[in-house]
């Protein structure tokens, strides 16, 4: 089963062809991580199925339907993205934040109905802000403030997320808590997970489908184990790895790695 | 920052509001005592109190309220559109375009404008200055619309609109001899001198109708406080709910600028203070922005009439007299 499937995408700021005619589609209940050096269309990607960049050419499904034929609302109880570096208005609470992911099943009247209440409670919970709930999110710590916006994002109750970025700028610690839960709600309410990372090690680790990027096509696909070896990394990033696998055996790791000169 | 109540916030706000009330209504030339002002409402007072009361002091204190509720939602919508907390109608140029508009008609011939159009002509005014204050915000709209809007560029583009329609005005101040020059000046300067009850019956329910048209948008307000990208996701058509939103603020806007000419600052200050209070969720702030208004401008124009009595100097200069330390106290305590 698919999550989102694109068909022959391009899309081009300009006449700059970022993403070239791809065809790429994302497994459903499943955490697909996307890596890629600076610029390869990572986020672009992201970006174009959340309906933010018009592509040039080319098809997006969402479970199966083309967005093309249905109303953005209906999109937006389907599929919730969070872009990177997020604007926080000053001076807000968690809740209300958190409140903000309930806009696409509003109607313009009226406040917050006991769904929506049920389903805010539910991703204060389940993010582990439930102490929180009435702090302003500037008096957040970097970790705790990145899980209200997970929350507002969940609060939108879809069952594919894609954020972008979701661990930059955070310190090892939270970036591992921010992971551990995206996978938590991935095994729990199978949700399927979309994320952008940098963070090679924690993609391996984290990612059941891994997809690397290089100047808007697909080098490699699929389990970490299976797909990321020394040639790929090459590939993509210019890069001399030393591999090994985890522990468990389970995912690669990279251990260190050099430029490539000349 | 302590953890906020709205409710006490309320109880306060609310307190504060009914002092301003009765000390804008009881204080004057004529002092009416807050007892005597209940009788006079309910039909007992003198016939000195009913007339200083009822004919002059409350339509006064409606359009006072009136044009501060106005101005400081406009100043909230266009803070929220242009992610900037220093929009405001005044300093964008929407007040210059109404006062251009109603400096023109003003030169134009004031004469026999009053016989021609009989009864009519107290809406004529108003009209011009709501055109005045929509032409400008379509060009800054349109000006700062290529390819996509951007909160930055609307808000220069405004700063220079605002420039160039002020030199217009004090162009035409300067051609307009001296009894002219001092009615323009007394209105740019933002009076509420001889308001009367023809004032307060138009524009009391137009400004009480907007607000309610804001308030009822309150959860795109929000939206449109984060990023641009994020709106998008949940699906707000951006540059149609900016544009209603500059409408809104400039039918506001153009609204108080007609009937109290240039009240700077208020638009400014209250939202401003408002979001200190309860925090930037709109259905919360936008009222609080408007009970401080009404708060601001009835002291204001109370000391305004009173403190150098019988002159009386402009509401406006006055706001400004007391808000601006006040905003750079609270700018300076800031984090």
């Amino acid at each position: 089963m698919e999550a989102i499937s694109v068909k022959k995408l391009s899309v081009a700021y300009e006449n700059n062809f970022i993403i070239d005619n791809m065809n790429l589609s994302i497994p459903k209940g499943e955490i697909s991580i996307i890596i890629g050096a600076n610029g390869c269309g990572k986020s672009t990607l992201l970006k174009t199925i959340a309906r933010i960049i018009k592509p040039k050419n080319g098809d997006i499904f969402i479970n199966n339907k083309n967005i093309k034929n249905q109303k953005e609302k209906h999109i937006a109880t389907q599929v919730a993205f969070l872009p990177q570096g997020p604007i926080c208005p000053s001076g807000i609470t968690v809740k209300e934040l958190v409140s903000y992911g309930r806009f696409p099943h509003q109607k313009m009247m009226g406040g917050l109905n006991s769904h929506d209440k049920e389903i805010i409670e539910w991703a204060i919970q389940e993010t582990g802000l439930k102490d929180f709930a009435d702090r302003e999110i500037e008096n957040l710590s970097g970790g705790q403030r990145q899980r209200a916006w997970i929350a507002m994002t969940l609060a939108q109750e879809t069952d594919i997320i894609m954020l972008d970025e979701p661990t930059t700028y955070l310190d090892m610690s939270y970036q591992l808590e921010v992971l551990e839960i995206l996978e938590k709600l991935n095994k729990k309410k199978n949700i399927t997970v979309v994320i952008v990372l940098h963070e090679l090690n924690n993609a391996c680790r984290f990612a059941s489908n891994i997809i690397g990027l290089k100047q808007g096509k697909i080098i490699c696909k699929g389990i970490p184990k299976d797909v990321i070896n020394e040639a790929n990394l090459k590939e993509m990033y210019g890069i001399d790895v030393k591999l090994q696998l985890s522990e468990n055996g389970k995912y690669p790791i990279c251990i260190e790695y050099e430029l490539l000169r000349g | 920052m302590k953890k906020r109540n709205f409710k006490i916030i309320i109880v306060i706000l609310s307190s504060l509001l009914l002092l301003s009330l009765i000390l804008y209504l009881s204080w004057g030339s004529y002092k009416i005592s807050p007892l005597d002002i209940i009788k006079t409402i309910f039909g007992e007072g003198t016939k000195l109190q009913k007339s200083a009361l009822l004919n002059l002091r409350v339509p006064r204190m409606l359009v006072g309220i009136s044009v501060g509720i106005a101005l400081s939602t406009a100043g909230a919508l266009l803070q929220t559109i242009t992610k900037n907390e220093l929009a405001d109608s005044g300093i964008i140029g929407i007040n210059a375009g109404a006062a251009v508009a109603a400096v023109i008609f003003i030169s134009l011939k004031t004469a026999n404008y009053y016989s021609e159009l009989g009864y009519l002509s107290i809406y004529v005014l108003p009209s011009m200055a709501i055109m005045g204050a929509g032409v400008s915000a379509a060009v800054i709209y349109f000006l700062s619309s290529r390819n996509k809007v951007r909160p930055k560029r609307l808000l220069l583009i405004g700063l220079g609109i605002n420039t160039g329609l002020n030199a217009f005005i004090t162009f035409f101040t300067f051609r307009g001899g001296v009894s002219d020059y001092n009615r323009v000046l007394i209105w740019i300067s933002g009076s509420l001198w001889g308001s009367g009850w023809n004032y307060a019956k138009i524009i009391t329910p137009l400004v009480a109708l907007m607000f309610i048209l804001v308030l009822l948008n309150h959860k795109k307000l929000d939206v449109l406080n984060l990023s641009d990208e994020h709106a998008i996701c949940l699906v707000l058509n951006l540059n149609k709910e900016r544009k209603k939103f500059l409408t809104f603020a400039a039918i506001l806007a153009g609204t108080a600028t007609a009937f109290a000419g240039n009240i700077g600052f208020i638009g400014l200050i209250s939202p401003h203070i408002a979001r200190k209070l309860v925090g930037p969720y709109h259905k919360n702030f936008l009222v609080i922005s408007a009970v401080m208004s009404a708060v601001i401008i009835l002291v204001a124009d109370s000391l305004s009439r009173n403190l150098f009595s019988p002159i009386e100097i402009p509401v406006g200069i006055t706001i400004s007299i007391l808000g601006v330390p006040y905003f750079i106290y609270l700018m300076m305590k800031e984090k």
